[in-house]
C-alpha cells in the first residue's frame, strides 16, 4: 500500500502550505513584508511497466507504461515581490521605495543586510539608523544644528542648518538591486541577506535606471492580500482533508484484507 | 481448480495499485503543470502459453497508466516570469540528464541572469539559454514565446510537442522525458505571461473514484471469502456423503 505514504506526503505538503499562509496573515501589518507562497512538485515515479518496452517477442511496443508517482514535495517557498501600498506617516525619516531596490544596512556582525522597511530614526550620534539601531549605509550623519531634513526622490539628504542661508546636502542614500531578488535570504526583522543565488548587490542612487525612487514621509505596507490568503487557507484545508480521506480509505482496504478468513 | 478466487485476486492486486495512482493525484492537486494519471485495465487470458483456454476465465491486469492531457486551470499571478501555455506543447528545459519537457512555467532569474525553473534548470530558447542583461527593466513575453527586454528580442522560447503525449515518462519535479520521441516545434504556442497553469486534477472526480475503488475492493474481498466458504461447504458435504 503505497497510497498511505503518498497521502502522507500530500498532508505534509499542505501543512507547509498552511504554515506559509499563517505566516503571511501574521505579518499582514509588518512594514514592507512580502508575502510568500509555497510551491509543490511531484516526487519521483516508479516504473512498473516501462513505456516503450516490448510486450511480446514479435516486437510490439507498449504505447504507455504503468508509472506510479510517489507523492509530492515542497519545491520552494518564494517571496512575491509586488509593491505594497504606501502609507503616509509624516515622519520625516520614514522612507518608502517606489519600485525596485533595498536599503543597505550594516549589521553589528559587519555583514550588510538589505531591507525595504524604511522606518528610520536618528542614533544619539545623529546617524540615520533602522528601528533596530543598525546604520543605514553609507552612514549619513545629520549635523546637530540641522532644523529640517528633506530627502528627495533621488535619495539626496538635504538639511537646513541654523545660521546658514542655503540648505546643505549632507549625504546620499543608496539603494541596492539584485539580479534575482527571489534568491535573497530572509533573516527576520525585515532584513534580507545576499546569497550566491541572488547575485551581488548593484548599488546606485534611487531613480537611476532599474532603481526605484524614494518617497519621504511614507512607509511601504505589506503586500499581503487578506482575501487571497483566506481563500488559499480554505483550499489548503480542503486539500489536507482529502489527503486524510485517502489514508482512511487505504486503511479500510487493509482492514478488509485482515478481516478476510 | 480455484479459478474464481484467482480471478478476483488479480482484481484485488491491481486495485491496490489504482489506489496509489489516485493518492498521487490527490497529493499533487496543487502542483503546477501536473497531469492527472488514471490506471487502465485489460483482461488477460488465464493461459497465455498459446493453448486454447477451455474456460472463459479472464484475469484483470493494470496495463497502463493513462495521463489526462486536458488543460489545467490558469491562475493569474502577475509575476512577469510566470508563463503558461494556452494550447498544446511543453517548455523545453536543459537538465543535467538532458533535455526535459515541462508545462509548469514558473521561472525566475539565476544569479547569472539566466531564465531558470525552480530547480535551477535553464530554459532553452532558439538561440540557447535566455540571458537577461542587467540594465533591462521590463521583460515582456509575447504569445509566440519571444522574450523581449525593454523592447529588444532576447530569444524565443522553444515550445515543443511530441506525437504521443501518453508515452512521455514522468520524472518528478514537474519534468517529463521524451524518450525516443522526436520533439516537434509548436507553430502557435500561445504563451501567456503572468499566469501559471495549475494541475488538472479534479478533486471531486478523484474522491468519488477512490470511494468506488474502496467499495469494489471490499466487494472483491468479500467474494473471495464467500468462495472459500462455498468450497469448504462443498468439501464438507462430499465427506459427509461418504
Amino acid at each position: 500500500m503505497r497510497s498511505l505514504a503518498i497521502a502522507s506526503t500530500g498532508m505534509l505538503a499542505q501543512q507547509t502550505n498552511v504554515e506559509v499562509i499563517s505566516n503571511n496573515i501574521a505579518n499582514m501589518s509588518t512594514t514592507a513584508y512580502k508575502r510568500r507562497r509555497a510551491e509543490f512538485q511531484d516526487l519521483i515515479y516508479q516504473n512498473l511497466r516501462r513505456v516503450g518496452s516490448q510486450s511480446f517477442q514479435d516486437g510490439s511496443v507498449l504505447p504507455s507504461g504503468v508509472q506510479i508517482g510517489l507523492g509530492v514535495q515542497t519545491a520552494a517557498i518564494y517571496r512575491i515581490g509586488g509593491q505594497g501600498n504606501l502609507q503616509q506617516t509624516e515622519n520625516r525619516l520614514d522612507l518608502a521605495i517606489r519600485g525596485n531596490g533595498y536599503f543597505p544596512v550594516l549589521l553589528p556582525s559587519g555583514e550588510t543586510a538589505y531591507t525595504r522597511a524604511g522606518t528610520f530614526a536618528l542614533s544619539p550620534g545623529g546617524v540615520i539608523v533602522t528601528a533596530d539601531g543598525f546604520v543605514v549605509q553609507p552612514g549619513i550623519t545629520i549635523p546637530p544644528a540641522a532644523r529640517d531634513i528633506t530627502i528627495n526622490a533621488a535619495g539626496e539628504v538635504i538639511a537646513k542648518i541654523d545660521g546658514q542661508a542655503q540648505p546643505q546636502n549632507v549625504g546620499q542614500i543608496q539603494t541596492a538591486t539584485f539580479a534575482n531578488e527571489g534568491g535573497l535570504e530572509a533573516i527576520g526583522n525585515n532584513l534580507l541577506l545576499a546569497t550566491p543565488a541572488s547575485g551581488l548587490a548593484a548599488l546606485a542612487a534611487p531613480g537611476d535606471p532599474g532603481h526605484g525612487q524614494i518617497q519621504q514621509g511614507f512607509v511601504e505596507t505589506s503586500n499581503v492580500n487578506v482575501v487571497q490568503e483566506i481563500t488559499s487557507l480554505i483550499t489548503a484545508q480542503r486539500a489536507y482533508e482529502m489527503n486524510s480521506k485517502v489514508i482512511t480509505a487505504s486503511d479500510e482496504m487493509l482492514s478488509t484484507l485482515s478481516r478476510m478468513r | 481448480m480455484n479459478i474464481p478466487s484467482y480471478i478476483v485476486l488479480s482484481r484485488l492486486a491491481s486495485q491496490s495499485r489504482v489506489t496509489d495512482v489516485i493518492a498521487n493525484n490527490i497529493a499533487n492537486a496543487d502542483t503546477p503543470g501536473y497531469r492527472a494519471s488514471q490506471a487502465l485495465f485489460a483482461s488477460k487470458l488465464a493461459r497465455a502459453d498459446g493453448a486454447v483456454a477451455r474456460t472463459a476465465a479472464l484475469m484483470t491486469q493494470d496495463r497502463a497508466t493513462w495521463r489526462n492531457t486536458a488543460q489545467g486551470a490558469m491562475q493569474a499571478t502577475g509575476n512577469p516570469l510566470d508563463l503558461a501555455l494556452s494550447g498544446d506543447g511543453f517548455f523545453l528545459m536543459e537538465t543535467p540528464r538532458g533535455e526535459r519537457l515541462t508545462r509548469a512555467g514558473r521561472f525566475t532569474l539565476s544569479a547569472q541572469r539566466t531564465l531558470v525553473d525552480m530547480s535551477g534548470n535553464p530554459v532553452i530558447g532558439d538561440r540557447g539559454r535566455i540571458v537577461v542583461p542587467e540594465d533591462i527593466r521590463s521583460i515582456t513575453i509575447a504569445g509566440d514565446g519571444t522574450v523581449r527586454g525593454d523592447g529588444n528580442s532576447l530569444g524565443r522560447l522553444r515550445v515543443v510537442n511530441v506525437a504521443d503525449p501518453q508515452a512521455l515518462i514522468a520524472e518528478g519535479s514537474r519534468l517529463f522525458a521524451a524518450g525516443d520521441q522526436q520533439l516537434d516545434p509548436v507553430r502557435t504556442p500561445g504563451v501567456v505571461q503572468g499566469s501559471i497553469e495549475g494541475s488538472n486534477v479534479q478533486p471531486v472526480a478523484e474522491t468519488v473514484r477512490m470511494m468506488a475503488e474502496l467499495r469494489e475492493f471490499q466487494f472483491a474481498a468479500q467474494f473471495i471469502e464467500r468462495e472459500g466458504e462455498r468450497i469448504s461447504a462443498t468439501v464438507d458435504r462430499l465427506l459427509r456423503r461418504r
